[in-house]
């Protein structure tokens, strides 16, 4: 591909993509592509490497080894041309706490080299359609949670990126304001824009994104659409079953999970997941040891498998557990305030 | 990227901090009335119920220099700030160079020493009816004291990880300079070996010049102002090493 030339089927190539925090290794060899008008989503648990990747996409971080390239542009080589093209939405809503919505707007508009009619058209215009307008005079600080989302990502389109790169986008909302955020990427992809997002959110990734990649440890494990992924169960159950009167669901897991059959078992919205391939073995198996152990089912279904299934299956556990340990989060916290 | 373009960059980003600052009345309040009540406090010195004139000639020189000197450094703590709540990372994602964040940040720390230290002044002036022999010296000397300073505050940010110990380190610096920069007592009058000490702090060259502009002594102020101009320099470029270290790593 030529440099600076608009690439024809994708819009971020990544190669090899590795950092190194000191000795910590944050992202390993990752490789992936997000196509022209796709939404991909970087799946995977807090400190798996999401946010590392994206800010050596976006210019903000300086890779070990690997390449990224942006709209034709490697960012290694040409950082400048690349944060042209980018918007980035980051994991916080880090605005100007004390300016209003539009002073804000106007200061990214400069930053971006938008000149003053253009610079307040387009302001008009994201006010408008992230529904600010009203409040656009008031002090950043005071707006909601909600708001501040949707004023940050009105900040990442106002010079209309080619690439729009969300970190967590609904993160920390409560569920109608990230349904609404939700509907806005929807919108801005329908728009013809390439997304690329990162979530810890399975049902997220499931819902927004055409293609999933699966990243733990900073390493890609996994690499289709959530479809695919979800076929990669094939012949796996899930069954879901509820113990009756149980305050603590969670102390039956390491009961069931010596069972023979159960391929994995885990704590789902309060219910307790079973995964097998074995259904007509595994019903009275777990039906029977619940009994042996003084319990009673409430509730039993059979379900279908789903993202999450595919993920626990394919790494062996649960994107919503796996805290970094102490050791990771101080490294990471050296690392990102440059004394290392 | 054009020189002209990274200098405008540099303007807005400077604009913007000080923008943030002087939104915040509660921030440009607090940070003056310290140097105010420091101000009216000496200048009552010893349980004199009349300010002491000769005194006063004396402490308002060096209250401007310790104003410009808390002003710079606390507006160049924003960039901690900004590194904790992820603002910084906005401009860092921008289309925007280094040296451009660098010239901004450097800009809105130097403006706001020089607007504090010259509101300190025209009190000082109003109330205790203080007279400079040459004002455009002394605007002089208070930018270049509040560049000098500016580059200490950029050195302190850029080496603390989260405000808490931005401020911590600022104080450690802070305290000890205000005390021993010749601002409430004469270089001349401390003990060995303060003197060596209060010689390699920047204020105390500020405080000096301003004194001397006061009194007229113009001769001494060219030495102090290469000093100050050396601290500028040697600040600055060691500041912004730090922080191209973060921003480009």
């Amino acid at each position: 591909m030529v440099k600076g030339e608009k690439p024809l089927e994708n819009a971020v190539e990544v190669k090899e993509l590795t950092k190194f925090y000191g000795s910590l290794l944050a992202v390993d060899h990752v490789s992936f592509e997000v196509k022209d008008k796709e939404i991909f989503g970087l799946l995977g648990p807090n400190g798996a490497g999401k946010t590392t990747t994206i800010r050596m996409i976006c210019g903000m971080l300086r890779p070990t080894k690997g390449t990224a390239v942006v709209a034709g542009f490697d960012v290694s080589q040409k950082p400048q041309e690349v944060k042209r093209r980018i918007g980035l939405v980051p994991d916080i809503s880090n605005l100007f706490g004390e300016l209003s919505a539009r002073v804000n707007l106007e200061f990214m508009g400069k930053l971006y080299g938008l000149d003053k009619k253009t610079r307040r058209e387009r302001i008009d215009q994201v006010l408008e359609l992230f529904h600010l307008k009203e409040r656009q005079n008031d002090p950043v600080k005071y707006y909601s949670k909600g708001m501040h989302r949707r004023l940050t990502i009105a900040a990442a389109l106002i010079h209309q990126p080619e690439i729009l790169v969300m970190d967590e986008p609904t993160s920390g909302l409560d569920a109608q304001a990230a349904r609404l955020v939700r509907e806005i990427t929807i919108d801005l992809n329908k728009e013809g824009r390439a997304i690329l997002l990162t979530t810890h959110q399975i049902d997220e990734a499931d819902k927004l994104a055409q293609r999933v990649g699966i990243i733990d440890h900073g390493h890609l494990i996994v690499l289709n659409t959530p479809e695919q992924i979800k076929n990669s169960t094939e012949g796996m159950h899930a069954l879901e079953i509820k113990i009756l009167n149980e305050v603590d669901q969670q102390r039956w897991i390491p009961i069931i999970s010596g069972t023979e059959c159960v391929d994995d078992v885990f704590l789902v919205e309060g219910k307790i997941r079973i995964l097998s391939k074995d259904l007509s073995q595994i019903i009275p198996a777990v039906v029977n040891l619940v009994d042996k152990h003084g319990g009673k089912i409430e509730n039993i279904s059979v379900a279908q498998p789903t993202l999450e299934d595919a993920y626990i299956n394919l790494t062996g556990k649960s994107v919503r557990e796996e805290p970094m340990s102490k050791e990771e989060y101080l490294q990471r916290r050296l690392a990102r305030s440059g004394l290392r | 990227m054009k020189p002209l373009t990274s200098l405008m960059h540099a303007v807005w980003i400077a604009e913007n901090d000080l923008r943030q600052s002087f939104k915040s009345v509660r921030h440009v309040v607090w940070s003056l009335l310290f140097p105010i009540f420091m101000m009216f406090t000496f200048s009552f010195r010893y349980g004199v119920t009349e300010p002491d004139v000769r005194f006063i000639t004396f402490l308002i020189p060096g209250i401007v220099a310790m104003t410009a000197m808390f002003g710079s450094i606390n507006e160049t703590m924003s960039i901690v700030w900004d590194k904790t709540l992820g603002v910084f990372d906005r401009i860092l994602a921008a289309p925007v160079s280094s040296t451009s964040i660098i010239v901004g940040k450097t800009m809105s720390g130097a403006v706001m020493g020089v607007i504090s230290a010259l509101v300190l002044l025209i009190i000082g002036s109003m109330i205790f009816g203080v007279s400079f022999v040459n004002i455009s010296f002394v605007l002089l000397i208070i930018l270049l004291a509040s560049f000098s300073f500016t580059g200490i505050g950029t050195i302190i940010s850029g080496l603390a990880s989260e405000p808490r110990e931005a401020m911590m380190l600022s104080n450690l610096l802070r305290f000890p300079m205000m005390f021993l920069g010749g601002v409430f007592f004469p270089v001349e009058a401390m003990p060995m070996p303060l003197p060596y000490v209060a010689r390699a702090l920047p204020l105390t060259y500020a405080t000096e010049a301003l004194r001397a502009i006061e009194i007229g002594n113009i001769s001494i102020v060219f030495v102090d102002s290469m000093v100050l101009l050396f601290y500028t320099i040697g600040t600055i470029l060691l500041g912004s090493e730090i922080l191209m270290r973060i921003m480009t790593r």
